[in-house]
């Protein structure tokens, strides 16, 4: 097969920090696809070897089939838009997005054409004489997204174009690239920190750490199936108990918990030997309370709770174990006892088959 | 603010007084002499006892002064362009080079301002003479863009420092060529920057008088050297019509630079 974007084994040292190492990735035409991971984890240096700012130490780009690693950056017919505000200063808004057409000497009827076609596009049609500075940081970047567009590139490339706007304007405009991505079929990567953008817009997510990237899948993957601690830790909210690996068999273990409790049978990421210290995942939204050990009590940990906190349509619970783990419980108040529990009670944490996952050191 | 001037009370009129003084003490000397280029008496008496265009009309007639005009806004002009091309050069390598030493180059392109200008006179004279570049135009233009360069780089860098270089990129990305990207883009965007780079090239050379007297012969001088050695010989009025018209058009010059930065502005 050979897919849209193909990005093999790319890899970026500046000195001695290498930046991105073998990063590899396969982007299908018309894809949203979003880079996230913690700053500095290499998301825009990935992002500007495709845009031929950097040149990789090693591996190669192919967009269709062609490698672009000789094209400079004017040549490879890339739209971008930036985190910081680039429009050019001292053109008007309409002659920002005839730029791109401007260099490619298209004939004005057809520059004045896509202008206006672009400014409806992202809804600025009143604004094509307006200055870049008489418009808000919003108005700016929808702009620049017109810009980026005007001249129909396969590929448009996004490094943290929000991340200088207030949240709702945020999330104003993130419904607006999605209805552009929709309506334009264009392929995007998208960069940003933000795990809530990235599981909201992008159709995959690649989460980067150290350079690498850990995982790649849809949101809902990385959050029910994270492949590493990393990714287990990053996306979404999760509980991690210390543990002891007790069997092995498989891709399952048995553990032991530090009071001696053993639980049976879990979903293990990697082969580790038998008394190796591993961690236990549960995210909060997973696990559920019940009355301490009884003859009717599920299999699952005991633990106190230390706090109980209302905010809204959850009530979140602090709870922690008798040796002294620390666990977070979220649950929709409607589906608590109408008493609820009290500080200080003592309960029993149970989750689902599945829903527990282990990660050896 | 502590000392917000609206709250200062009985304060103000001292200080109003004190601006005015300040003030007067900055602008009497060339009120003085602008009076005294219309007043019609030979030995600059003041008050005059009437006023007259004659000096004006003797200093226009005069092919010397003329001459003299012309050389200066010649090697002006010719300074100006060089210093602007030159200093744009330097200060992309100074911003945006990546080598060792970059700092010291810097300072090293900015030391004509702190050296003494006698101390550069003798110097470039010595060094002319043995390419016998003294009294000569070109002598005159590469003598004066020592001086005139420091204002041009410090001027272009800075606005090349505020210019958000992602802009650049950007054009490059549209599909311009870097060097479309440059002339389409990064020059417009510091364009006051290099107007006044432009600017105070031109009053660093137009005004200059030091390093002129030692390039100047008989038959090239600037306007500031022939005032001088006129100056020298006997006190005419002419004079103080010369130094009206230098008033005039360095006032001119300035009004217009103000003018540009608050229209960029708006
Ligand atoms: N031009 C450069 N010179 C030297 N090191 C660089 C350069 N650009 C990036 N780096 C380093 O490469 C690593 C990855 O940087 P990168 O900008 O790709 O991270 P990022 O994931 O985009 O982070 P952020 O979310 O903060 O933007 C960092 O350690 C950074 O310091
Ligand atoms: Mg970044």
């Amino acid at each position: 097969m050979t897919c849209f974007l193909d990005i093999r084994g790319i890899t970026k040292s500046f000195g001695k920090v290498a930046a991105v190492s073998d990063v590899s990735l396969e982007i299908a035409r018309g894809e949203f696809m979003t880079f996230l991971g913690p700053s500095g984890s290499g998301k825009s240096t990935t992002l500007y070897m495709i845009a031929g700012f950097f040149d990789p130490s090693a591996g190669d780009i192919r967009l269709e089939g062609r490698s672009i690693l000789r094209e400079p950056s004017n040549r490879r017919n890339i739209g971008m838009v930036f985190q910081r505000y680039t429009l050019f200063p001292h053109l008007s808004v309409a002659e920002n997005v005839a730029f791109p057409l401007r260099v490619r000497r298209r004939p004005a009827a057809e520059i004045a054409r896509k202008v206006e076609q672009m400014l409806a596009l992202v809804r600025l049609e009143g604004f094509a004489d307006r200055m870049p500075a008489q418009l808000s940081g919003g108005q700016q970047q929808r702009v620049a997204l017109a810009r980026a567009l005007a001249y129909d590139p396969p590929l448009l490339l996004m490094d943290e174009p929000l991340s200088a706007l207030d949240k709702k304007l945020r999330e104003e405009i993130q419904v607006e690239i999605r209805r552009i991505h929709r309506e334009t079929g264009v392929t995007i990567l998208y960069v940003t920190h933000d795990q809530e953008e990235a599981l909201s817009l992008s159709d995959r997510v690649a989460l980067f750490n150290h350079g690498r990237i850990e995982q790649v899948g849809k949101g809902r993957d990385l959050y029910e199936a994270p492949r590493t601690r990393f990714v287990a830790g990053f996306v979404g909210h999760s509980n991690f108990l210390d543990c002891t690996i007790a069997a092995h068999a498989g891709e399952r273990a048995d553990i032991v918990l530090p009071d001696g409790s053993r639980l049976p049978e879990l979903p293990i990421d990697r082969q580790a030997p038998v008394g190796a210290a591993a961690r236990l995942m549960i995210r909060p939204d997973r696990l559920r309370i019940s009355s301490p050990a009884g003859a009717d009590a599920p299999a699952g940990i005991d633990a106190v709770l230390s706090d109980a906190t209302f905010i809204g349509e959850t009530f979140h619970f602090a709870l922690t174990t008798a040796w002294g783990g620390a666990l977070n419980v979220r649950m929709p108040s409607h589906t608590l006892p109408p008493a609820g529990h009290g500080v200080g009670q003592r309960v029993r944490l149970s989750w689902a088959p599945g829903d527990a996952r282990l990660f050896a050191e | 603010m502590l000392l917000d001037f609206s709250r200062l009370g009985p304060w103000r009129l001292v200080l109003v007084l004190i601006a005015l003084l300040v003030g007067a003490y900055l602008l009497l000397p060339i009120l003085l002499i602008v009076g005294l280029s219309f007043g019609s008496s030979r030995w600059l008496q003041f008050p005059p006892p009437g006023w007259t265009l004659r000096w004006y009309r003797e200093l226009f007639d005069d092919p010397a002064w003329i001459a003299s005009f012309l050389t200066s806004f010649r090697i002006a002009a010719v300074v100006t362009v060089l210093s602007v091309v030159i200093g744009l050069m330097a200060s992309f390598g100074l911003t945006r080079g990546e080598f060792r030493g970059r700092e010291l180059l810097r300072a090293l392109f900015l030391t004509p301002m702190i050296l003494p200008v006698v101390v550069l006179a003798v110097a470039l004279y010595a060094f002319f003479l043995r390419l016998h570049l003294n009294g000569t135009f070109t002598g005159f233009v590469l003598a004066h863009l020592v001086v005139a360069l420091p204002f041009s780089i410090i001027a272009i860098s800075n606005a090349l420092e505020r210019f958000d270089r992602d802009i650049e990129t950007a054009a490059i990305v549209c599909g311009a060529s870097p060097l479309e990207a440059k002339l389409r883009v990064t020059l417009p965007g510091i364009r006051l920057g290099l107007m006044s780079a432009a600017l105070f090239s031109f009053l660093a050379s137009w005004d200059e008088v030091v390093i002129a007297i030692f390039m100047a012969s008989p038959d090239l001088q600037t306007l500031p050297v022939r005032i001088f050695s006129t100056l020298r010989q006997d006190l005419s009025p002419v004079i103080a019509a010369v130094s009206t018209v230098l008033i005039a058009l360095t006032a001119g010059l300035m009004a217009l630079a103000a003018l540009l930065r608050k229209d960029a502005r708006s």
